[in-house]
C-alpha cells in the first residue's frame, strides 16, 4: 500500500507538470483555433527563465514564478503578432508549419547558445520530507502537485470570469458571433497567445527543477501535454488539468508494474484509445442547449 | 646513344633515390608543412557532451604543439567531423580517411560512434586512435592500426565499480541494484558487470530505464522494494542525476551510489543539490576544479581560449580530448621522417610513458604506454567521491 502511495504520488508529480504544460495549449486553441506545437519551445523558455534568475543571477524562486510567466506570455504574443497574423488567412497545414518549425528555430537557438548538455535548476525546496505514515512526501514533490494545480485552477477562474478574457470566452463560444459582438480579433489572438504563453512559462518555471532545461524539454513536453489535452478534450480547460494527472499516473503505473518501456508506449497507447472510441474526449465541457 | 642511356638511368636512380629518401610525402595527409590528423564525434544531439569537448580539447592541444614549433618542423591540423549516429560515425570516418586525406584518425565519440567505425578503419588500415569507446567492438580482436586511450575496457570499468561498492575496510553490501540504461553503451556495461557483481555473491536488482529518463519512480520504488544498500548507475550523468535526486521521494534513502565513469561530472551536482558521498571512478588523475597544479594550469588555458565555461565544462571530454592528442603527437614526433601510416604504427607500438608535459602540455591524463601486442595505453582509473559538493579523485 505504501508502494502504491508512493508511486501514485510521483505520477501526480509529473501529471501536474504535464497538467500545466496542456493548459497552455487548450487556451490558446479554444481561444484562437490554432494548435501551437511550439508550446513545447515556450515551456523551454520559461524552464530557461527559471535557470537564469536561480541559478545565474541567485534570485529567489519566486521572482522566477513571478517574472518568467509575464516575458514568456509576452514573447508568444509577439509571435503571434509577428509571424502568425500574417498567416491568418492562410490554410490550416500552413499554420501548423509555421509553430512546429518556431519551435525547432527555439530549441536548437537554445541549443547553440548553450553548450552544456543541461542545465540544472535546484528545487524550489529543499527541507526535510513530511511523513504520512510510511508515506514520505518530500517538499518538492508537494510544492510542484500542489502549486501547479493551485496554478491550473487560478487559469481557467481568469478565463473563465475575468473581464479582460472576454473575448476569448466570446471567440471560444463563437468565433463569427464574437466578432460581430465588436471583439477585435487582433486583440483577443494577442491576448489568448499572452495567456497560452504565460502558462506555458509557468510550466516550465515548474519543470526545470525535475526534468532539467535541455532542448530536449520541448519535445518531451509538447508529447505529452498533446496527449494529455486529447484525453481531456482538446477544448476543455478542466479536462487538460484532468488528462495531464491521469497521464502522468498511467505512465507511472505502467512503468512500476510493467516494464520502463512501457511507459512511452502507453501514453501514445492511451491517445488512440481515446481518439477511436471518445474522440470528444474523456472530460469534455458540458454543452447546455437553451431551447 | 650510351650517353643517352648513362643520362636515363642517372635520372631514374636520382628519382628513386628521392622516392626512398623523402617517403613522408608519399602518405596522405602529410606534406613538407603540415600533418593534418582527423576526429569524428558528436557535436549535437543527446551526447555533444562527448563529441564538442573532444573537438575543444583537441585543438587546445594543436594550438600548444604549433605555438612549439609543430612535430619535427611540421605544424598540426585538426579536421573533426561531426558524427552522431552509427551511419553518421562510418561516413564520416570515410570522408577524413578518403576526401581530406587525414594521416591518423581520432575516434572521439561514445562506444556506438566507435563500434560503428571499427570494421572501416580496420580495413584500411588508418592509424585510429580510440578515445573513449570501451565497447569490445572496436577492441576485439586485436587490429594492428588501433590503439586506445584514457578509457579503459569494460572489464578494467567493471571492476573499478565494484571496487568502489566496498572500498578497504567497508562492509561488502549485501544486496545492490543496478539501474541501466536500455541503450548499447551501459547494456555493454552490464554484461561485463553482472558476472562480477554475482561473483561478489551479492543479491542482485535490475532496473531498466531509457536514454534521457528522468522520471525514475517506478524503478526506485521496485528497488526500495528489494532494501537495496548500494546502488550502480549505468548511464549518463543527467540520469543517475535525476535518479539520486528522486531517490529520497520514494523512501530509497541511506544507500550507497555508485556511478559509472560516463556519469562522474561536474553537471550532474547542481541536478542533485547535496551530493556528498556518490561515488564513481575517472578516467583521469584529476577531476576539474581539483587542486592541482597541471589540472588549474589545463583550466586556466581553457579560459583564455574558450572564455568562461558553461556548466559541466571543462569535463573528461575536455581532458581526454586535450592530453590524448599530446600521445598521438609523440608517436608522430617518434615516427620522425617515417611518416607513413606503417612507420607511425611501428613507433606507437613502443610509445612508453607518453605524457603530455613531453610536449609543453599539462599532465592531465594518466601516461599511456603501448606494445606490439597491447594497444591499451592507460590502465589506471581513480577512485571519485563528491566531498563538499565536489568531485575529487581520492585515490
Amino acid at each position: 500500500m505504501t508502494e502504491f502511495a508512493l508511486i501514485i504520488l510521483g505520477g501526480l508529480k509529473f501529471g501536474s507538470i504535464y497538467a500545466l504544460a496542456a493548459l497552455g495549449l487548450v487556451v490558446i486553441h479554444k481561444a484562437t483555433r490554432t494548435v501551437n506545437f511550439a508550446h513545447g519551445a515556450f515551456v523551454l523558455l520559461g524552464a530557461f527563465g527559471a535557470f537564469y534568475i536561480q541559478v545565474d543571477k541567485s534570485w529567489p524562486a519566486w521572482v522566477a514564478y513571478l517574472i518568467v510567466p509575464i516575458v514568456v506570455g509576452i514573447f508568444s504574443s509577439a509571435i503571434e503578432v509577428v509571424i502568425l497574423r500574417p498567416l491568418r488567412r492562410a490554410d490550416l497545414f500552413t499554420v501548423v508549419i509555421a509553430t512546429v518549425f518556431l519551435g525547432v528555430v527555439i530549441s536548437e537557438g537554445f541549443r547553440l547558445t548553450y553548450k552544456a548538455e543541461i542545465l540544472a535548476v535546484p528545487s524550489t525546496f529543499t527541507g526535510a520530507p513530511f511523513f504520512i505514515g510510511p508515506v514520505i512526501l518530500t517538499q518538492d514533490a508537494l510544492w510542484t502537485i500542489c502549486g501547479a494545480i493551485v496554478v491550473s485552477a487560478a487559469c481557467i477562474a481568469i478565463f473563465r470570469y475575468a473581464k479582460a478574457a472576454r473575448g476569448m470566452r466570446a471567440m471560444a463560444a463563437n468565433y463569427r458571433g464574437a466578432q460581430l459582438c465588436g471583439f477585435s480579433v487582433d486583440k483577443t489572438y494577442a491576448l489568448a497567445w499572452f495567456f497560452g504563453g504565460a502558462i506555458a512559462g509557468i510550466a516550465g518555471v515548474f519543470a526545470a527543477p525535475a526534468k532539467g532545461v535541455s532542448p530536449e524539454l520541448s519535445i518531451i513536453v509538447i508529447a505529452s501535454a498533446f496527449v494529455a489535452a486529447v484525453i481531456g478534450g482538446f477544448d476543455s480547460l478542466k479536462g487538460a488539468i484532468y488528462g495531464g494527472l491521469l497521464l502522468g499516473l498511467i505512465e507511472t503505473l505502467a512503468a512500476a508494474y510493467g516494464s520502463s518501456a512501457l511507459k512511452s508506449a502507453i501514453s501514445f497507447l492511451v491517445l488512440f484509445a481515446v481518439m477511436l472510441f471518445r474522440p470528444e474526449g474523456l472530460f469534455p465541457e458540458a454543452k447546455k442547449r437553451h431551447v | 646513344m650510351k650517353l643517352k642511356f648513362l643520362k636515363t638511368l642517372l635520372a631514374s636512380s636520382a628519382l628513386l633515390i628521392a622516392g626512398v629518401a623523402s617517403p613522408a610525402f608519399a602518405q596522405q595527409g602529410v606534406t613538407a608543412q603540415e600533418i593534418t590528423i582527423g576526429a569524428l564525434g558528436p557535436l549535437t544531439g543527446s551526447t555533444a557532451f562527448i563529441g564538442a569537448p573532444s573537438r575543444d580539447g583537441m585543438q587546445m592541444a594543436v594550438d600548444t604543439i604549433n605555438k612549439r614549433g609543430g612535430i619535427n618542423g611540421r605544424k598540426l591540423k585538426l579536421v573533426f567531423e561531426h558524427a552522431f549516429s552509427p551511419a553518421e560515425s562510418v561516413a564520416a570516418a570515410k570522408k577524413l580517411v578518403e576526401q581530406d586525406k587525414v594521416f591518423a584518425l581520432v575516434l572521439a565519440s561514445g562506444s556506438t560512434g566507435a563500434a560503428a567505425a571499427a570494421d572501416y578503419v580496420r580495413s584500411v588500415g588508418v592509424p585510429t586512435y580510440n578515445l573513449f569507446g570501451s565497447t569490445p567492438v572496436i577492441r576485439e580482436p586485436f587490429a594492428a592500426n588501433v590503439f586506445h586511450g584514457a578509457v579503459a575496457s569494460t572489464e578494467v570499468t567493471a571492476g573499478a565499480l565494484v571496487a568502489q561498492l566496498a572500498r578497504a575496510g567497508e562492509k561488502k553490501p549485501q544486496r545492490v541494484g543496478v539501474l541501466v540504461g536500455s541503450y548499447a553503451y551501459p547494456q555493454a556495461n552490464l554484461a561485463v558487470l553482472k558476472p562480477q557483481l554475482e561473483k561478489q555473491g551479492v543479491a542482485l536488482t535490475l532496473e531498466t530505464f531509457d536514454q534521457n529518463a528522468k522520471d525514475f519512480t517506478a524503478q526506485l520504488v521496485n528497488l526500495s522494494r528489494n532494501k537495496v544498500d548500494a546502488v550502480v548507475v549505468l548511464g549518463s550523468f543527467t540520469e543517475a542525476g535525476f535518479a539520486i535526486k528522486q531517490a529520497p521521494q520514494v523512501g530509497l534513502m541511506n544507500v550507497r551510489w555508485v556511478l559509472d565513469g560516463s556519469a562522474v561530472n561536474n553537471a550532474i551536482i547542481p541536478i542533485i543539490g547535496n551530493a556528498d558521498g556518490i561515488r564513481g571512478y575517472y578516467n583521469a588523475p584529476y577531476y576539474p576544479g581539483q587542486n592541482a597544479k597541471p589540472m588549474e594550469d589545463f583550466e586556466a588555458l581553457w579560459k583564455t581560449t574558450y572564455g568562461t565555461p558553461p556548466q559541466g565544462r571543462p569535463n573528461l571530454f575536455d581532458i581526454v580530448g586535450y592530453g590524448s592528442t599530446f600521445v598521438l603527437a609523440q608517436a608522430i614526433q617518434a615516427a620522425g621522417n617515417d611518416l607513413t601510416w606503417k612507420g607511425l604504427i611501428g613507433k606507437w607500438d613502443t610509445l612508453k610513458g607518453a605524457a603530455p608535459s613531453k610536449m609543453g602540455g599539462f599532465d592531465v591524463i594518466y601516461p599511456e604506454t603501448f606494445t606490439p601486442k597491447d594497444h591499451q595505453g592507460n590502465k589506471l582509473l581513480g577512485a571519485t567521491e563528491v566531498v563538499k559538493n565536489k568531485w575529487v579523485v581520492v585515490k
